[in-house]
């Protein structure tokens, strides 16, 4: 038995960061794509997308309308994901990539080796934008080709970039904060319980507000659907328009239809009992979507930054 | 004196608890170093001192000659560590994790399939790499934990409980490796509480207790130190004053007391001095009978530096 060859080369230079790095990211990716949890919501979307597809067809066979094409059936719906979607994908790519390897100990392993805990968190975050980017990608690419072959000729897919980026963007602010609470509490299941409260509560009271009282201006501020508006077009239910929202969930819904109508504005209103809905005031939809992307990045720069710093110092007790 | 690890005044507390206190420790380059004491001793939390996974209260702690502070991969570079009970990503395979690891030390492509092969084969997973961590048994994973601190063919390697959860063979084994590695230069400590396993390949051990150093040396040295000098007992065919005055002149004897025809002799020395005492009789006209060294073991000079602190 030979312990060292002698003639291979000895480990004395520094390795490269490249080399580090993409060990991390394979690491994690590796380990992203074999998560049973990943591949359910996955499989899921994929259901629902298909459901998405075939509804319209179903319902006008069931009533006997006729089955119409579809030009903007992809690109006019605003993403393909709602924003339980973007959590749900967001919370099983991240809650347990730090707080998982401290509970199992495999993280005593990976910190002793000579890497970085800086290059590892950023290595495990590049590793979950890659999984759920290819994830996206998938989703649209089976929404074109089937929107396609059911609706007919689609409108504006060169837009399905910007979509994914703006997917991406939603998604990395719940990414980010579910990163933040597994670093802080290095516990995976307080960290999907107290992020499944967290996403429960500002979806449940956020319509409140935003319909029943006039500060749903501050919903603007916080992840999420934010605050319910409406832009000119055709009545939709008692709303004299299309509804819209201006969260963080909503930025590509709302970049679409920026680039395809850019003079839009979004009204926001609030409902009086007995008395209908009352005007509030209303604004560039510019300005909404500048503002909802910008709240996100504040929101993905401070959470990755918390559980970034926690990680970094954290000390390895079991 | 080269020193692979150096602690100075090492302190570490949990909340009121002191783990480690003020703890002088000094490992020699190119040695086996056991490192031993009792549960709770602070052992391991020393350990995951030296690799980074913890920080000192106090104190300074050097490994292979740079210090150790915060969050330093350059440190880690020249060292392989095994932990106490080792976990990987069940996720993985065992040549992938491998595989990863070794791209974290900068290996080569080509270099780390040579190199994985060879540590396979050494703690003997060769045939399993291609299954899944997951589907490892407790030891295997051991062996594995042993393969991934070897893999970069580090200068220090550091083995919290090496043989924890290995059947005998493999324990045997692992003392194999133990030495071979170091008779390449490579410096090992070993934390162990099987002092049996100390003892046959630690060349230097320190011994610690309630997180301070009580003894730290040669092992022979320690354990002539703690438990006395060697005692060798001979029986002569004949009571022979001629022996006695013989024996008493010999430079490594202390004291020899006389029981009709046996001779309990003290020595000075922790050599093997037999033959040189078996001469000196021969030529002094004595035929030996029976001869029994009676050098005390580390178990015994543990158990009495422990009881006695």
């Amino acid at each position: 038995m030979v312990y060292t060859s002698r003639i291979s080369e000895k480990v004395s230079k520094k390795p490269k960061f490249s080399d580090r790095f993409l060990a991390v990211v394979k690491y994690e990716l590796l380990w992203n794509i074999r998560k049973k949890k990943f591949l359910g919501v996955l499989i899921a979307a994929f259901a629902f997308s298909t459901l998405s597809l075939l509804l319209p067809v179903i319902l006008s066979h069931a009533f006997g309308a006729p089955f119409e094409a579809n030009p903007n059936f992809v690109i006019g719906r605003g993403g393909i994901s709602s924003g339980f979607t973007l959590f749900l994908f967001a919370l099983v790519s991240v809650m347990n990539s730090i707080s998982g390897e401290f509970e199992s100990g495999t993280i005593i392993p990976l910190v002793t080796k000579p890497v970085s805990r800086s290059i590892i968190f950023f290595g495990k975050v590049f590793a979950s934008l890659l999984t759920i980017s290819a994830a996206y990608s998938l989703l649209y690419a089976y929404m074109a080709i089937g929107g396609t072959v059911i609706y007919g000729p689609q409108n504006n897919l060169h837009l399905m970039p910007l979509c994914i980026l703006g997917d991406l963007l939603s998604t990395f602010v719940w990414v980010s904060i579910v990163l933040a609470l597994g670093s802080l509490s290095k516990n995976t299941i307080l960290t999907a319980i107290s992020a499944i409260i967290v996403f429960l509560a500002i979806s449940i009271s956020a319509p409140i507000v935003s319909v029943f009282s006039e500060g749903a201006w501050i919903l603007n501020y916080v992840p999420g659907n934010g605050a319910s508006g409406y832009v000119k077009g055709a009545n939709q239910g008692m709303l004299p328009g299309t509804s819209v929202t201006t969260g963080t969930d909503s930025i590509t819904s709302n970049l679409v239809r920026y680039i395809l109508s850019p003079s839009e504005k979004v009204t926001y209103f609030k409902v009086e009992v007995g008395a209908g809905i009352k005007e509030l005031y209303s604004e560039p939809l510019s300005t909404v979507l500048s503002r909802s992307m910008l709240v996100a990045l504040a929101y993905i720069t401070i959470s990755t930054f918390t559980a970034w710093y926690a990680f970094k110092n954290a000390q390895v007790l079991e | 004196m080269d020193l692979a690890i150096e602690t100075t005044d090492l302190i570490k507390r949990y909340g009121s608890i002191v783990a480690v206190n003020h703890l002088n420790l000094k490992v020699e380059s190119n040695t086996i170093h056991g490192f031993l004491g009792p549960n709770g001793a602070g052992k391991t939390t020393t350990i995951k001192i030296l690799v980074g996974l913890l920080k000192p209260d106090g104190g300074r702690v050097t490994v292979l000659g740079e210090e150790v502070q915060g969050d330093n991969p350059d440190v880690r570079l020249k060292i392989g560590y095994m932990p106490e009970l080792p976990r990987f990503p069940k996720h993985l395979k065992g040549y992938e994790l491998l595989d990863i690891y070794g791209k974290m030390y900068g290996i080569s492509t080509q270099e780390r399939k040579i190199r994985i092969q060879r540590v396979l084969e050494i703690v003997g997973l060769k045939g399993r790499e291609r299954d899944f961590i997951g589907e490892y048994s407790k030891g295997m994973q051991q062996r594995l934990g042993i393969a991934q601190a070897l893999l970069s063919e580090p200068e220090l390697i550091i083995l919290d409980e090496p043989s924890l959860g290995l059947d005998p063979a493999g324990m045997v084994e692992v003392r194999g490796v133990i030495k071979e590695i170091a008779k390449e230069g490579v410096t090992v400590f070993l934390s162990s509480h099987l002092l049996y396993e100390v003892e046959q390949v630690c060349s230097h051990v320190s011994i610690i207790h309630r997180g301070a150093c009580l003894a730290s040396g040669r092992l022979e040295e320690i354990i002539a130190k703690i438990s006395g000098p060697v005692m060798l007992e001979v029986e002569l065919a004949e009571e022979s004053e001629d022996v006695f005055e013989v024996l008493k002149n010999l430079p490594f004897i202390s004291k020899i007391q006389r029981e009709n025809k046996t001779l309990i002799i003290k020595l000075e020395t922790t050599d093997d001095v037999r033959p040189q005492i078996s001469q000196a009789i021969t030529k002094a006209g004595g035929i030996i009978v029976y001869m029994n060294m009676k050098r005390r073991g580390l178990e015994e000079a543990f158990m009495r530096l422990i009881m006695k602190s």
